[in-house]
């Protein structure tokens, strides 16, 4: 990360994709009845939103570059909080759900605290600091929550009426 | 990069507003939602506004996708994606327009549409989601499975017949632009989407879209993945497109060929009234 700006840029997306993608898969858990794991994911998705908030109001009066998605420095193509679509199943149990939040809140915390290990410049170094220890207690928080939610039994997938869309 | 709003971090237009309050019914893990997020990211870059742009789609899971934009929509039938949006072209060429569907949708039942969508060569883009199934029925063998897929009750020892390689039949046909994405790789694939709205001339991206319901191994697809067709700038020369696909396992990412065909764009016909349109058929 060069400026602060391209930073902010980078942590405003991170949160803005992440609560987008929560709201998508809580839209698809619903439309597919289970109305649990949707109730999780529309929690994440406030929680991501809560962030993202914060984030805008520290990148309040500066000027931030405009920067198309696939130029973002992200470790992998998409933005390291975001739960891959492929992680979702209309079976799934809040178990999974809380697994895959898990899972995007440390690659998260490694993109955070990777900037801050890397980067010359001292405000980037601070802010990164901050987001990687906010992230962290999320990462605790998370398996604090996990604990209630023993993994289901093998099988839990298995259907012998899978859906299908009708037009 | 260029300076934006600093409340947006992002340019005025931003994807979500290219995606409509329609909930998708795809299944939870579908690529179709990256293909969704994809097209939406990609006409934000590009700064056209939704009533300037189409998406014509035909049947299947991956035909739902124009009700969740908030671009102008066409929910066609089976196989006519492609004509579908050839007139909608011709007849406002001042729109973006996009095609897109499955492989069944595309390579079967409109398959020579498809063959003759690349030789025209009409300015559109033809976006492609390839599960290699046909997933609303419940996973039967399409044009793309490979032959000795053996999941389907209807095939149970496979089809037993060679697949339908889209890129080669595409370069034969005419396509001006001709590209291969992945879901696990959004962003990615909107940079190819960009560039193939971009290219003059018609478009195919194909999308390697997985299918965890009905065909769960594909999860494995982004271990198999590699990038470039063996070389990072596309082809320019057929001759030279023919002979990366020859090498090419199916995984290959990224934009093979790019030609400078003509376009195929007739001069608008004159206008008429309703009135005069229907003068031309009243019986006497």
């Amino acid at each position: 990360m060069d400026t602060l700006g391209e930073f902010l840029v980078h942590a405003i997306t991170l949160e803005d994709e992440s609560a987008q993608r929560f709201d998508e898969l809580a839209d698809v858990m619903e439309v597919h009845h289970n109305s649990e794991v949707a109730g999780l994911f529309q929690r994440m998705a406030h929680y991501s939103r809560l962030h993202l908030a914060d984030i805008k109001r520290q990148a309040e009066g500066k000027e931030l570059p405009h920067i198309p998605p696939w130029e973002l420095k992200w470790p992998d193509d998409e933005a390291p909080e975001t739960v891959a679509h492929e992680e979702g199943h209309y079976l799934m149990t809040a178990y999974h759900a809380l697994r895959a939040a898990l899972r995007s809140e440390r690659t998260g915390h490694a993109f955070y605290a990777g900037v801050a290990r890397d980067t010359q410049d001292p405000e980037i170094r601070k802010l990164a600091s901050e987001f990687a220890a906010e992230e962290a207690e999320h990462i605790a928080l998370l398996e604090q929550w996990l604990l209630k939610y023993p993994p289901p039994r093998e099988g839990w997938d298995e259907d012998l009426d899978p859906p299908a869309v009708v037009d | 990069m260029s300076a934006i709003d600093a409340d947006t971090a992002a340019p005025v237009l931003k994807a979500s507003d290219y995606k409509s309050d329609v909930k998708p019914v795809w299944c939870p893990g579908c690529g179709d939602f990256s293909v969704l997020s994809a097209i939406t990211k990609a006409l934000a870059e590009l700064g056209i506004p939704p009533h300037e742009a189409v998406v014509a789609s035909g049947i299947g899971c991956s035909s739902r996708i124009p009700a969740y934009t908030t671009v102008y929509g066409f929910h066609s039938v089976h196989g006519r994606a492609l004509p579908v949006a050839s007139g909608i072209k011709l007849a406002r060429p001042e729109l973006t327009v996009l095609a897109a569907g499955g492989d069944g949708d595309g390579f079967s039942i409109g398959g020579n549409h498809f063959i003759h969508a690349c030789r025209r060569n009409v300015d559109m883009t033809y976006i492609v989601m390839d599960n290699a199934v046909y997933g609303m029925t419940k996973g039967q063998a399409s044009p793309t499975t490979e032959p000795d897929w053996t999941a389907s009750k209807l095939t149970p020892d496979g089809p037993g017949i060679s697949a339908f390689q889209p890129l080669e039949m595409a370069l034969s046909a005419g396509a001006q632009f001709i590209a291969r994405g992945f879901t696990a790789n959004p962003n990615t694939l909107a940079h190819l989407i960009c560039q193939a709205i971009r290219h003059p001339g018609f478009s195919l991206v194909q999308v390697l879209s997985p299918c965890i319901t009905y065909r769960p191994e594909q999860r494995a697809y982004k271990n198999r993945v590699h990038q470039h067709f063996g070389h990072p700038e596309p082809a320019t020369d057929r001759r030279e497109a023919f002979a990366r696909l020859m090498d090419d396992d199916g995984f290959s990412l990224g934009v093979l060929y790019k030609g400078s065909q003509p376009v195929y764009q007739p001069a608008p016909a004159p206008s008429a009234t309703p009135e005069e349109v229907a003068a031309q058929f009243a019986i006497c």
